[in-house]
């Protein structure tokens, strides 16, 4: 196929396009609508999965020893602990220091000193990134840990690791079921909106068929006015998305502050954005060759 | 070049349009195709351009049978014939040279190649300095020209027209027909329908006579 051809329809379609630029825009629009809906939720969910794996310290499990645990039994362990997959640190805490630190938080020196024994158990404390398994896994390994030569008992914090990652699981899907509609939503919005098109050149299609036109010959400038459309709208769900986050920047890192904890919301980034206008083109072109091709079948049959 | 045997074209549920015709053009040859509305001069030329398709009989052009032409195929099959409408079927948001560049965009011609052709098929209809006016503001002598041109500028190896002067006067229609009849003598084929005795009689040429779908050759009208 000659290049100048394909030239041709496509300053063709721009032509089309640029004639009616009150009619392109609000196409182009609704379609950026439509797309940044799922496109900003799943920028959400990203932000979400960020937020969790800086909550990774905070995930802890807690082995306490027996009081007659030997020191092999304590090295074992601790080369055990350190071996585990997304462990972050392991970190022993001996008896004694495990009193001093319970004096600090909770105070009662005075209680304590009456019973005349250290009462507390050496331990160990393991912090790992919850998001580095899955759950089940997660209780598995824990499970493990506390059935160790010298360990006396396990107490996590995973309960919450758990159903954060069960809605982050659920999250995920209902965007991606969310995406699959819109995107046909897309589909038929670039198909109507084509048709419209057609209907106003039918003189034109009729004409070209009777002069030879092929049926690629009528249909590439209406592919051409699919693509380009998609195109920019995707370019423009990408900037709603960005001003959107640029919006809630603001108030976030506020909200963050007061958690004691300093977080920075993700937009897009380039890679994904060009992903997004691709995948926007493609829906366009797909609406297009839709409409154009039952009407060339009728055209032609 | 064109030939049709015994060709019968029906619509479902209706009257037969052609019955049993047989219509022999020899290449560069000019003929004219006659017959009151209805008779069915029109669905004969869209039975040539693959409008329609025969009922039966064969439809012969340039050895080929035109009822076993695949879809794909029909296009390059139209781009060898050219077409004029009684309605012109120009395109009204279109300057008069878009118009006939059309043909030639269809058959993927170059834009200096385009230029050149249109410019010549323009100078040949004598609207050589219209190239940039929009239909709405030509004659409908002048849009007849454009058709003409928009039709020829391919050099087809046939032409076909169907009624080209039914919406003009007398002396119009003389200067339409009279292209045709230049075109003839630089050895296309051409097969013009129409009902117009007068413009029959004046240029003398070999007349098919249909009449409620029947063809009358001109040796029948002889004998």
């Amino acid at each position: 196929m000659n290049l100048h051809i394909r030239l041709e329809a496509a300053k063709n379609a721009l032509d089309t396009l640029i004639k009616q630029p009150v009619a392109t825009f609000m196409t182009v629009l609704a379609l950026a609508i439509v797309l940044a809906l799922p496109v900003g939720l799943f920028a959400a969910l990203n932000n979400l999965q960020q937020l969790l794996g800086q909550w990774r310290d905070q995930a802890q499990i807690s082995l306490f020893l027996h009081r007659d645990a030997s020191a092999a039994e304590v090295q074992n362990l601790q080369v055990l602990l350190e071996r585990g997959i997304g462990v972050a640190s392991v970190r022993y805490v001996g008896k004694e220091a495990a009193l001093a630190e319970f004096e600090h938080h909770a105070g009662m020196t005075a209680a304590i000193q009456t019973l005349g024994e250290n009462p507390l158990p050496a331990s160990f404390v393991v912090e790992l990134n919850p998001l580095a398994q899955s759950p089940s896994e997660l209780q598995t390994l824990v499970a493990y840990w506390g059935r160790q030569p010298g360990v006396a008992s396990a107490q996590s914090d995973l309960h919450w690791v758990a159903r954060l990652q069960a809605i982050l699981a659920l999250g995920k899907r209902a965007v991606w079921i969310l995406a699959g509609l819109l995107a046909v939503g897309a589909i038929l919005v670039m198909g109507n909106t084509i048709r419209l098109h057609i209907a106003q050149r039918r003189d034109e299609i009729d004409v070209a068929s009777l002069v030879g036109a092929t049926r690629a010959f009528i249909r590439r400038p209406f592919l051409y006015q699919g693509l380009f459309q998609g195109a920019v709208a995707g370019m423009i769900a990408w900037l709603i998305v960005a001003i959107t986050v640029t919006v809630l920047q603001g108030p976030v890192e506020q909200l963050a502050e007061l958690y004691g904890a300093r977080f920075h919301l993700l937009g897009l980034n380039s890679g994904q954005g060009l992903i997004l206008v691709a995948a926007s083109a493609l829906l366009g072109w797909l609406g297009s060759r839709l409409a154009v091709g039952r009407h060339l079948d009728h055209t032609f049959s | 070049m064109i030939e049709f045997i015994n060709v019968t074209k029906h619509y479902p549920g209706r009257h037969h349009v052609l019955r049993e015709v047989n219509l022999h053009l020899r290449k560069g040859e000019m003929a004219l195709l006659t017959g009151p509305s209805g008779a069915g001069k029109s669905t004969l030329l869209k039975l040539l351009l693959r409008l329609e398709d025969v009922s039966r009989g064969t439809l012969m052009v340039n050895g080929v049978d035109v009822s076993t032409l695949g879809r794909r195929h029909i296009p390059a099959y139209r781009r060898r014939i050219g077409v004029v409408f009684q309605d012109h079927k120009l395109l009204m948001d279109r300057d008069v040279f878009n118009n006939v560049a059309l043909t030639l965009q269809v058959g993927g011609l170059t834009g200096r190649q385009i230029q050149s052709r249109v410019r010549a098929a323009l100078e040949k209809v004598g609207l050589g300095d219209r190239a940039q006016d929009l239909p709405a503001v030509l004659s409908g002598g002048e849009q007849q020209r454009v058709g003409i041109a928009r039709a020829i500028v391919h050099t087809p190896e046939i032409l076909l027209a169907d009624e080209p002067t039914g919406n003009l006067d007398n002396s119009l229609s003389t200067e339409i027909l009279d292209l045709f009849r230049d075109f003839h003598h630089h050895g296309t084929t051409v097969l013009v329908a129409t009902h117009d005795q007068s413009q029959v009689n004046r240029l003398g040429l070999p007349v098919f006579h249909l009449e409620q779908g029947r063809l009358h050759t001109p040796e029948e009208d002889k004998a």
